[in-house]
């Protein structure tokens, strides 16, 4: 801090969330705790199951009712054994990820809107039934194809500072920035979650954001972030990856972020140079010895920022020059302008085909399952070598492949996506106050353990549903999925608009409570929960499922977003 | 296994640059901050939004039985407080003996007679004056020039590794986590992040954590008395009977931990001993522990982090200022629990750690930057207080590492004494490749 410069009061009544990962807990998957080279050893362990054949688009919808546990495929134990050399000798077993119920009854238009979107709703599931799935992936794969004036009206008129430039926002609040920037881009980020049609660009977005990874709204990025998501992330998520990473590389965010701003020839900071290797592309078991850690840093001196606008700046001075080798990757690199040498290095390292196996593993555990088949890993890694790092047509492959058609019910929802989710079929839409709504989603998530961005470490939040097993998590979904009701029911002017609950339930009546859940059940989880789930809603309710519904009862009225809580707060409504 | 240890030529590499702890410097961006008036703001909003739909809990259920047997694990409670942003031990536990303290801090030294003698070398902070008398009863030590082997002064680069406390390793875990879990069963209350909305890094890994806000807000929303919270839990229970894990434990620890809070803000809480903890989020989070520690919950490890401490400027005169506010409130807090414990306090240890000392030498702003070697107190009934432990390098301009004072004591020499001598566990397994030094700071758990 300059000499002189005012220091923010800072009362001492707030909490600090410095360096804080979010509450990530239980984890019994290797691949969350584990390095990647551990994470091989998983997916080889594993058998791979036989995949199912593509399933008709006329199949039954879900039900709950006699689905088979999947057996666990990997011995937990010995994978944490060699995860960890270190490792407490006693460890329960009763968190393995057990792969949940239901799967290959699930309705595939259903399975697909779950997994290639911010949630599913009845809208999105008969867009496809209608389209046809490969057809409708192909569009997604389009956004430019989908038309969406509405969401992009809405972040134009409720967050016009995310078109500031860098140097803008350094003129405008340094050095005394409250995060605002940070706090846009994250609103704006979950809004076009919420209610984007070209949902499976906001996944992407999603997928990257926890990739090259930005903290916001507090960090170093504090000045640039908004222009980060926007740029880099959000102009790259579905095209190449090595025009991704160069454009990471050069973005001031991630300079600042990994200390490669700081960083020169004299005194390098190893910080970007490592991450790059380790987190963003070919993995801590790539294969390079821990010099190549200084010699990636040599290579990436130069890339830096201007001091006072705070803008990307290649500083010559800083650069090392002189040949460096990383990795089988070479240069003579005898000048002081190394950019295109970074370049070079950054686009050899995306088409590594160490690379390869790592992003396909991400999306494969995105999309598929917590421990995806390695054969489905490896063919998505070899579509991303033969298209040259895009990325588009590795989702595809993915999205259409028999293995994932095959993973129903094997993923979780992490927290965010849970809560998206609930006001995705609920149907909120904008209103009155939208942005002190998403203030309340953003700081519900938070609680969950998942603020939007907020995740301090390099490497993202986990995407196993082990790492969010946590009571806090759960606590903070179920509140929640009631504080919806309250605000849609019990505020005279609600900061977003609900369609009334009423209309989840069919306009002719049903005869009895058991009917009620079951249409409840059918419109927020798929498909009807299993008889004794039904029952214990009904006794929720001080009813059995015979019970004669009437229209004056109050689960018509002031109940019923209790009892839609409720069915929220289910396990069926948790699975992705 | 090979992969996780560090190749051989790690030698080869640079040692890491300090962080710019001046001009701009970004980490001060980040940490200062990092305290966000606008998320509590916020949070605030929201909590106030849900608030008006809850009904008030009514008195209906008193405190019933509370005692949780922990099979598992019959240590100490660990309390680690974290000071954020890099504590100035140098204000804390004032050099009182050294000509160059006094000479590098023309401005914001503190008098050797304003402070509280803790021996020839040493007086206290006169802000920390309530902790005085813990001081001298033995429950308080003091250990000096603590530090973590490879200092970067960037805050979270220190922090992280603070946290990780696996130097040399590729461990990712945080050694609270692995504290937690060294031994059987670990509960609902094993880990807990104490007034926080998540855990801090230590706790990351496989042992569940809870991160409490606080136990009055640990509350199922729909659910507002004791008649209400049954309903639920029965509903609950049965939509998550036979669910896969991934979904079954989140929501039995859920429930089993609502209905502990339910039950403990049912009964209420007064602090015992005419203890009177003052304003602030630190007092509510040692409060909140206190209480979960004489209810037996199975508290095994607590972190509180404690925030602000980031001083590049006006750090403030010994009887006023940001400082001074910021040690007040540290003392009168730590003082209030362990009145608040009393007896209880022989079955707690707590830790303060931070991620790095502040440089020796003020800085043009009435500051001091970032900087190396540090205090740490070690306060509870198992403690060999009155002593202030470790070896003092001086302040000598040739006795200062680029400025700073040198890191005699590894962190975790304290943190592995803890763990063997009051928490019942083989230290190593915690923290690997721990040193062997150990200074006596804790007494073998009775």
């Amino acid at each position: 801090m300059r000499p002189g410069a005012p220091r923010p009061r800072i009362i001492d009544d707030v909490p600090t969330d410095v360096p804080r990962r979010s509450s990530v807990l239980a984890a019994l998957s290797a691949a969350v705790w584990a390095l990647p080279a551990d994470a091989e050893a998983v997916s080889t362990a594993a058998a791979a199951p036989t995949p199912a054949p593509p399933v008709e688009e006329t199949k039954p919808l879900l039900s709950y009712d006699g689905a088979e546990p999947v057996a666990v495929t990997a011995p937990a134990a010995a994978v944490v054994d060699r995860a960890y050399p270190w490792q407490p000798p006693v460890r329960t077993t009763s968190r393995t990820t057990r792969q949940t119920s239901a799967a290959s009854t699930l309705d595939p238009a259903v399975h697909l809107a779950r997994r290639a979107s911010w949630g599913a709703t009845p809208d999105l599931v008969a867009q496809i039934r209608s389209m046809g799935r490969t057809a409708w992936v192909d569009a997604q794969l389009d956004p430019a194809s989908i038309a969406d004036q509405s969401t992009e009206s809405l972040v134009a008129a409720q967050w016009p500072r995310l078109a500031m430039a860098i140097w803008e926002v350094r003129d405008a609040y340094w050095p005394s920035s409250t995060g605002d920037l940070g706090t846009d881009v994250i609103q704006a980020y979950v809004a076009r979650a919420l209610w984007s049609r070209r949902q499976l660009f906001e996944v992407m977005v999603d997928f990257w954001t926890n990739h090259l990874v930005v903290t916001a709204p507090w960090g170093d990025a504090w000045d640039a972030v908004h222009r980060y998501h926007i740029d880099v992330i959000r102009g790259h998520a579905l095209g190449r990856y090595a025009d991704l990473l160069v454009a990471a590389a050069q973005h001031p965010a991630m300079l600042n972020q990994l200390d490669n701003g700081s960083s020169t020839k004299r005194a390098p900071n190893e910080n970007f140079g490592r991450e790059l290797l380790e987190l963003h592309t070919v993995g801590v078991g790539g294969g390079y010895p821990e010099s190549d850690v200084l010699r990636s840093a040599l290579v990436l001196t130069g890339l830096s920022t201007e001091r006072e606008s705070g803008e990307y700046l290649y500083r010559q001075i800083r650069h090392h020059r002189g040949r460096l080798s990383v990795l089988g990757w070479s240069d003579a690199n005898d000048s002081a302008y190394g950019e295109q040498v970074a370049t070079s290095y950054l686009t050899y390292l995306a088409r590594h085909p160490k690379t390869a196996q790592r992003i396909a593993t991400k999306l494969a555990v995105r999309f598929v399952s917590d421990d995806p088949p390695a054969a489905l890993v490896d063919r998505l890694a070899q579509v991303y070598l033969d298209h040259d790092t895009r990325i588009a047509p590795v989702v595809r492959a993915l999205l259409l492949s028999p293995e994932f058609a095959a993973s129903a019910g094997q993923k979780t929802k992490r927290p965010l996506e849970n809560m998206i989710s609930t006001a995705r079929t609920l149907g909120v839409q904008p209103g009155q106050d939208t942005k002190g709504w998403l203030a309340e989603l953003v700081w519900s998530a938070k609680v969950a353990g998942q603020a939007p961005m907020g995740w301090p470490a390099p490497n993202g939040f986990p995407d196993v549903a082990a790492a969010w097993a946590g009571a806090g998590t759960t606590m903070a979904s179920w509140n929640w999925h009631m504080a919806q009701g309250w605000e849609a029911m019990q505020t005279s002017t609600p900061r977003v608009a609900y369609p009334s609950f009423r209309t989840l339930l069919p306009d002719t009546l049903p005869a009895t409570y058991g009917a009620l859940v079951d249409a409840l059940a059918s419109r927020l989880l798929d498909g009807p929960l299993p008889t004794a789930k039904r029952d214990a809603v009904c006794a929720f309710l001080d009813k059995t499922a015979a019970s004669t519904l009437k229209s004056t009862d109050p689960v018509l009225g002031w109940r019923l977003p209790y009892v839609v809580a409720l069915v929220l707060d289910s396990p069926e409504f948790a699975t992705r | 296994m090979t992969d996780l240890a560090i190749p051989s030529d790690a030698a080869d590499a640079p040692a890491a640059p300090p962080g710019d702890g001046e001009c701009g410097c970004p980490d001060y961006v980040r940490a200062g901050l990092a305290l966000s008036r606008r998320g509590v703001l916020g949070s605030a909003t929201g909590l106030g939004a849900l608030a008006a739909g809850v009904a008030l809990a009514p008195t209906a259920q008193a405190a019933t039985s509370l005692t949780f047997a922990d099979s598992g694990y019959s240590g100490d409670t660990l309390v680690v407080l974290s000071f954020r942003g890099g504590f100035d031990g140098l204000s804390a536990v004032v050099p009182v003996a050294e000509a160059a303290y006094y000479a590098a801090r023309p401005n914001i030294a503190v008098p050797a007679s304003r402070t509280l003698a803790l021996d020839s070398r040493f007086g206290l902070h006169p802000a920390l004056a309530p902790l005085l008398p813990l001081y001298t009863s033995g429950k308080l030590a003091v250990v000096n020039s603590v530090g973590q082997p490879n200092p970067t002064r960037s805050h979270f680069t220190d922090m992280d590794e603070m946290e990780r406390a696996a130097p040399g390793s590729s461990l990712r875990t945080g050694w609270l986590d692995r504290m937690v879990g060294a031994t059987t069963t670990p509960g609902t209350f094993a880990g807990t992040a104490m007034g926080a909305t998540s855990a801090p890094r230590s706790f990351l890994g496989p042992s569940v954590e809870l991160a409490l806000r606080s136990v009055d807000s640990f509350q199922l929303s729909g659910a507002g008395n004791a008649t209400e919270v049954a309903r639920w839990t029965t509903a609950l229970r049965a939509l998550h009977d036979g669910a896969a894990d991934q979904y079954a434990v989140p929501a039995e620890a859920a429930l089993g931990a609502l209905a502990t809070t339910t039950a403990l803000k049912a009964a209420g809480y007064s602090p015992s001993g005419g203890a009177s903890y003052p304003s602030g989020s630190l007092a509510d989070a040692l409060r909140d522990t206190a209480r979960l520690v004489k209810a037996g919950v199975g508290l095994r490890a607590v972190t509180i982090d404690s925030g602000n401490w980031d001083m590049h400027a006006d750090l403030g005169r010994s009887d006023g200022g940001w400082m001074h506010d910021q040690l007040t409130s540290v003392g009168k807090a730590l003082a209030a629990f362990m009145t608040d414990l009393g007896s209880v306090a022989d079955r707690v240890t707590l830790v303060t750690l931070s991620e790095f000392g502040r440089r020796v030498a003020e800085n043009g702003s009435g500051g001091v930057d970032h900087g190396y070697g540090n205090v740490s107190f070690v306060l509870g009934g198992g403690v060999n207080g009155g002593k202030v432990y470790g070896a003092w390098p001086g302040l000598a301009p040739d006795q200062l590492l680029a400025g700073d004072l040198p890191a005699t004591t590894d962190y975790r020499s304290v943190l592995g004494e803890i763990l063997e001598r009051r928490c019942g566990l083989t230290a190593g397994t915690v923290l690997p490749g721990l040193p062997s030094a150990r200074l006596g700071v804790v007494r073998a758990r009775t």
